[in-house]
């Protein structure tokens, strides 16, 4: 019994694939998502900063000096933006909030009226504003509001009370600067700052698109390796050998495998789609030239996937072992598992290297955001996913050269 | 006087003329030209050149790691040798592969044939691949089947066929383009009696009509049947080539002395081995190979009885290919 044991055992760890996927797939996966959530990276007994970007279209000393005492915090971290970008930016997604300091300002805070402050966010990140509001709003109010909310209660009380000496008006003042400066205008801050949600809240869920885009640009990444390492069966059959034997060029064995895993990779994004419509209610036939373009351009970036990692797999097992570390990795930081907003700031940066983050926004695009076909954001997308296409079948090329039609 | 026959049907006939039991080919239909090629620092081939008649029916042997379907894999344009040429009819595998792909058909060693698909839409598949026109390709998938007896079961998944059912769907495979070269690769290999009966009928059939048929078998029986000329190949190169009477008066061998010994052990056959060239073990039995049975018989009679041995019963076997192949390679097909 011990022997068998062993023998096993010594089997397990000769077979690197084994081995790999037992431990270190695991290993990477829970890096992952250790860092996608946050847990890793920062120094455990501080706050990570949020990151507040803010557009100053007052351009005064006192919006400045509001700037400089946001980024002061220990829990804010500002970025600046122009004033005619703030909107568009988290229009397509680029921001998930933008807070706006608009013009006049400056002259409000000196009469004691209500400031201009506009904070406009993408309704679709809500647990990304949970966040932020939270940090924000509350030293947003203890840097402008106090000192307002103050002036404008104490010319009030002055106004209506015309005939009190001045050492009651002295103890009312007083007493109205320590109550507004104790915290109690937090509660406030709703009807102080004016809120936005640029995206329209239409019927589709935001989550309805997460979920239905990112499931299904992950589960087509494993479809399509299967389609890519039909190769490897024919390799392995030995019916590639005798394709090779009929008057065709060999990269033409490539391109029909090509064909085929897109036409599958289109017709299983139309299948998830369309079984979204019936079954949520996601309204596909209002969007339909962009969500087929964008279909098209998934798929050839996804089958081009499963043909590169075919291409470069000397056996079917080894590629299934590969791929699966890929495709979750991918899934993970491109957002199929966790969507990237929730993300920090250096996950959502590493997540443009993902097929998933590229299909995901460009559906967010379509669904979510309202882009028209002609929007240069929803454009780049497409762009984007033809180029990683367009290389990887490059590499998948020399790969299955190199690798596959070495057959003898 | 012999009879002499020319052929007047050039399309389905082989391209000679035959005398008496000889037959005599025209037109040369391979030619193959100092071919080598190395895997690494393994030589595979080293410089080996031969020609295959139009209508010949030529055999390649030699044991594993011969360089047997190396040949086969370049004359078939799998593979590029690393110098010398090969031409099919009047194409260069070099300058023209497509074309030369044209008029070959391969069997290879393997059943290379999707499981998951029918007969028909194998065939169909396969077929399709040389441009033949659907029309006539319904009409040849049908002629082939029943050629090979399998047309009722043609809708049947090939995951669902025997070996030998296997074995003929990959060979008709490679007739649909009706090629004037058929390269086959060890055709016969793990198959039914029922089924190597029917691919000897086909594989006769096809000569008859004249196709160029390069052949590698480790079946001597099957070599000695079909081919009308033989190459040995060995450690990558051609050792000897010709005719069986030509092989046979090369080898210098005429019979075979088969001994069987009541007392037959490891340390025996070793003495005997090292006082015997051509000396081969087949189990308990001892094959002495002899250009003069008559004068080697007493001799070799007379060293068993020196070194102790008990000889139970002698056979006398005449030269076959398997002898020859020993004699002049030191080796057994099968090593």
């Amino acid at each position: 019994m011990l022997r068998l044991a062993f023998k096993d055992l010594k089997l397990f760890f000769a077979e690197k694939r084994s081995v790999m996927l037992t431990f270190a797939v695991p290993i990477a996966l829970i890096t992952l998502f250790a860092f996608a959530f946050g847990g890793v990276g920062q120094d455990k007994r501080k706050a990570r900063p949020t990151r507040v970007v803010v557009a100053d279209e007052d351009q005064t000393l006192a919006s400045k000096k509001i700037i400089a005492e946001l980024d002061s915090s220990k829990e804010l971290e500002v970025s600046l933006i122009a004033g005619e970008q703030a909107e568009s930016a988290v229009k397509k997604g680029d921001e998930a909030a933008v807070l706006v300091l608009h013009k006049g300002l400056s002259d409000s805070l000196d009469a004691g009226k209500k400031p201009p402050i506009e904070f406009k966010y993408d309704a679709a990140k809500e647990a990304e504003i949970g966040i932020l509001q939270g940090a924000l709003i509350g030293k947003l109010m203890s840097i402008v509001g106090g000192k307002s909310m103050e002036k404008s209660v104490i010319a009030q009380i002055d106004s209506e009370n015309p005939n009190l000496d001045e050492a009651t008006k002295k103890l009312i003042h007083q007493q109205v600067s320590k109550n507004l400066s104790s915290g109690e205008t937090k509660k406030m801050a709703d009807n102080f700052i004016k809120t936005t949600a640029l995206v329209a809240e239409e019927e589709t869920s935001p989550g309805l698109v997460q979920a239905v885009a990112g499931t299904a640009i992950m589960m087509l990444l494993f479809s399509v390796v299967s389609v890519g390492a039909s190769m490897l069966d024919e390799k392995q059959e030995g019916t590639l050998k005798k394709l090779l034997y009929a008057p065709l060029h060999p990269n033409s064995i490539l391109f029909g495998k090509m064909i085929y895993a897109n036409v599958i990779s289109m017709l299983q994004l139309s299948v998830m789609f369309l079984y979204a419509k019936v079954a949520f209610g996601l309204d596909i036939f209002s969007h339909l030239p962009a969500l087929l373009l964008m279909i098209v351009a998934t798929a050839f970036a996804c089958s081009s996937f499963g043909v590169l990692l075919a291409s470069i797999g000397k056996t079917r097992q080894q590629v299934q072992g590969l791929s699966t570390l890929i495709v979750l990795i991918m899934s993970c930081i491109g957002g199929s598992m966790i969507p990237t907003f929730i993300m920090p700031q250096f996950m959502q940066k590493i997540s443009v290297f993902s097929v998933n983050y590229w299909g995901i926004q460009g559906f967010y695009d379509i669904f979510w955001r309202s882009l028209p076909l002609t929007d240069t954001t929803f454009l780049t997308r497409i762009l984007v996913l033809v180029a990683i296409g367009t290389v990887m079948n490059l590499i998948a090329l020399q790969m299955f050269k190199k690798n596959v039609l070495n057959i003898a | 006087m012999n009879a002499v026959e020319f052929p007047l049907r050039l399309k389905r006939s082989w391209f000679g003329v035959k005398i008496g039991k000889k037959k005599f080919y025209l037109f040369v239909m391979i030619s193959v030209s100092n071919l080598t090629k190395s895997y690494g620092a393994a030589p595979a081939l080293k410089g080996i050149s031969f020609e295959i008649k139009k209508g010949e029916f030529f055999g390649l042997l030699g044991p594993n790691g011969a360089g047997k379907t190396t040949t086969i894999s370049i004359m078939s344009t799998l593979l590029e040798p690393d110098s010398g040429s090969v031409k099919i009819a009047s194409f260069d595998l070099k300058s023209n592969p497509t074309d030369s792909k044209k008029i070959i058909g391969v069997v290879p060693q393997e059943i290379a044939l999707y499981n998951e698909l029918s007969a028909y839409d194998n065939l169909m598949f396969w077929g399709s691949l040389y441009n033949v026109s659907k029309s006539d390709l319904k009409s040849r998938i049908e002629e082939t089947l029943k050629l090979f007896g399998l047309f009722d079961r043609r809708n049947d998944k090939v995951k669902t066929y025997s070996g030998g059912m296997k074995r003929r769907i990959n060979i008709a495979s490679a007739l649909l383009h009706r090629p004037k070269v058929l390269f086959m690769d060890e055709p016969t290999v793990g198959i039914d009696p029922q089924s190597r009966n029917l691919i000897f009928e086909v594989v006769e059939k096809l000569h008859r009509e004249g196709m160029t048929i390069v052949y590698t078998t480790h079946y001597m029986e099957e070599a000695e049947r079909f081919c009308d000329r033989i190459a040995i190949i060995d450690s990558g190169t051609i050792i000897a080539q010709g005719t069986l009477d030509e092989l046979k008066s090369l080898s210098k061998i005429s019979e075979t002395i088969v001994v069987s010994f009541s007392n037959f052990s490891e340390d025996l056959y070793q003495k005997i081995s090292s006082e015997w060239a051509g000396v081969t073990r087949h189990e308990n039995d001892v094959h002495f190979a002899t250009s003069d049975v008559k004068k080697d018989l007493a001799a070799m009679v007379l060293k068993c009885s020196q070194l102790g041995l008990n000889i139970s019963h002698i056979d006398i076997k005449k030269v076959n290919l398997e002898t020859i192949f020993l004699s002049l390679t030191g080796k057994q097909l099968r090593d």
